[in-house]
């Protein structure tokens, strides 16, 4: 018997608080705080006075939580790996996109 | 339950120090974790390296393990009566080995996360993640896709325990390469009143043999004829909802894109991108005697050069 998923949200249309995100991610509300005052993870509106966090936040804290348990990472260490490997996505699609522009191989 | 040697997925001796065990595995966590590492396979050799160490690094659990003797991986074993009393977790004399796998059975151990917070802590579901791709025909009309996980639960016990699940998911049109989904709630489940986890999607476009997807823009090779490309034509061009028609204007170059709007795949947002097909100018391999003729004599009445900036160029650099 299958369960059928109906409620299903695609990242872009994602806002939450950052207790919201602490819960999401497990990563602690302090590390959060910490990430964000740091420019790791940023809010859609950083004037906002309660910020919210869109997709990149929240697929930035995941990243963050498995690298700070997989690694050790100190939140001195995360910013800097968060940031390498957002331009290292930013790069890959970048390359994707000239790829797809490049005229295939004729058979 | 079957065995399975930690020393040696961590490449190392039993008689290894713990400096050396947490040196191997953050060697093989850089090289496999799925975050970092482009390996093929990556991911499923992160999960036996962290199982494998999860055990190892604890002074306890590695004790228990090695009292299991060595044996050939893959071999069955079962875990001896009082090797189970002797390390049982705490305050759980009904524990059994019973149907647990070998990295279950020491998550539950003495001083194993699992039990840690006691009985009565809840705790959060497990969030879990998977690939799905998907065809660009796929990501153009949406799709429904039958999964089939295994995802560690709590039991009624608060024990952590793979359970398979089956689940159809509908997924809405406007999906591009690298887009992500996420299911709320529909992770593994929370232990007394903990939140249950979230299941995500991430969505890649596998390759076609016609298009190429950048973002929701779809590239398309349109190859033509010398003849086609200098006097112009109209030819029908296949997009994912349907052949149309298109004008190649005269004296179109090899390279040029000719853009197609909206003919490429949809948002979510209900915009749609374009599609561009590529203008490849191709020749015949093999040419009759009377095409050979018509050639040679194209080639004696044309004034074409198409080297006549070697020159130029050649002249501007002396």
């Amino acid at each position: 018997m299958r369960v059928e998923l109906t409620e299903m949200l695609w990242f872009e249309q994602h806002a939450v608080s950052l207790s919201e995100l602490a819960e999401l991610t497990g990563l602690s509300a302090a590390t959060l705080e910490e990430l964000v005052s740091c420019g790791a993870i940023e809010p859609i509106d950083a004037d906002d006075p309660q910020p919210r966090f869109g997709a990149a936040a929240l697929s930035a804290a995941r990243h963050a939580h498995r690298l700070s348990e997989d690694f050790d990472l100190d939140t001195q260490a995360l910013p800097l790996v968060l940031g390498l490997l957002e331009r290292i996505d930013g790069l890959e699609l970048q390359l994707r996109a000239l790829r797809a522009r490049l005229p295939g191989r004729i058979r | 339950m079957k065995y399975k040697d930690y020393y040696a997925v961590l490449g190392l001796e039993r008689g290894a120090s713990d400096e050396q065990i947490k040196k191997a595995y953050r060697r093989l966590a850089r090289k496999y974790h799925p975050d970092v590492s482009k390996e093929a396979g990556a991911e499923e050799k992160f999960k036996e390296v962290a199982e494998a160490y999860q055990t190892l690094k604890d002074t306890d659990k590695r004790a228990a393990y090695d009292q299991l003797g060595v044996q050939r991986p893959g071999e069955e074993i079962r875990p001896p009566p009082d090797w189970q009393q002797h390390w049982q977790p705490s305050g759980d004399d009904a524990f059994s080995a019973e149907g647990l796998d070998l990295s279950e059975l020491f998550e539950r151990l003495r001083g194993g996360r699992g039990r840690g917070g006691g009985v009565h802590a809840s705790m959060p579901g497990q969030d879990y993640e998977i690939a799905v791709p998907i065809t660009i025909d796929d990501a153009y009309g949406g799709t429904e896709i039958d999964l089939d996980l295994n995802m560690p639960e709590y039991d009624a016990q608060g024990q952590l325990r793979r359970v398979p699940h089956a689940f159809k998911a509908r997924i809405p049109k406007g999906a591009s390469d690298g887009q992500r989904l996420r299911v709320p709630g529909k992770g593994g489940k929370g232990f007394n009143g903990g939140r249950n986890g979230d299941l995500y999607l991430n969505i890649s476009l596998r390759p076609h043999p016609l298009y190429r997807a950048s973002g929701h823009d779809l590239y398309l090779d349109l190859p033509l004829a010398p003849w086609e490309a200098v006097l112009g034509t109209s030819v029908e061009v296949p997009t994912p909802g349907g052949p149309v028609r298109l004008k190649v204007p005269a004296g179109t170059q090899a390279g040029r894109q000719l853009r197609l709007p909206r003919r490429g795949l949809p948002t979510p947002k209900g915009a749609q991108g374009d599609l561009f097909a590529v203008v490849l100018i191709v020749v015949p391999s093999v040419v009759s005697e009377a095409e050979g003729a018509l050639y040679r004599q194209l080639e004696s009445v044309s004034a074409f050069d198409p080297r006549a900036h070697f020159s130029e160029e050649g002249s501007h650099a002396r």
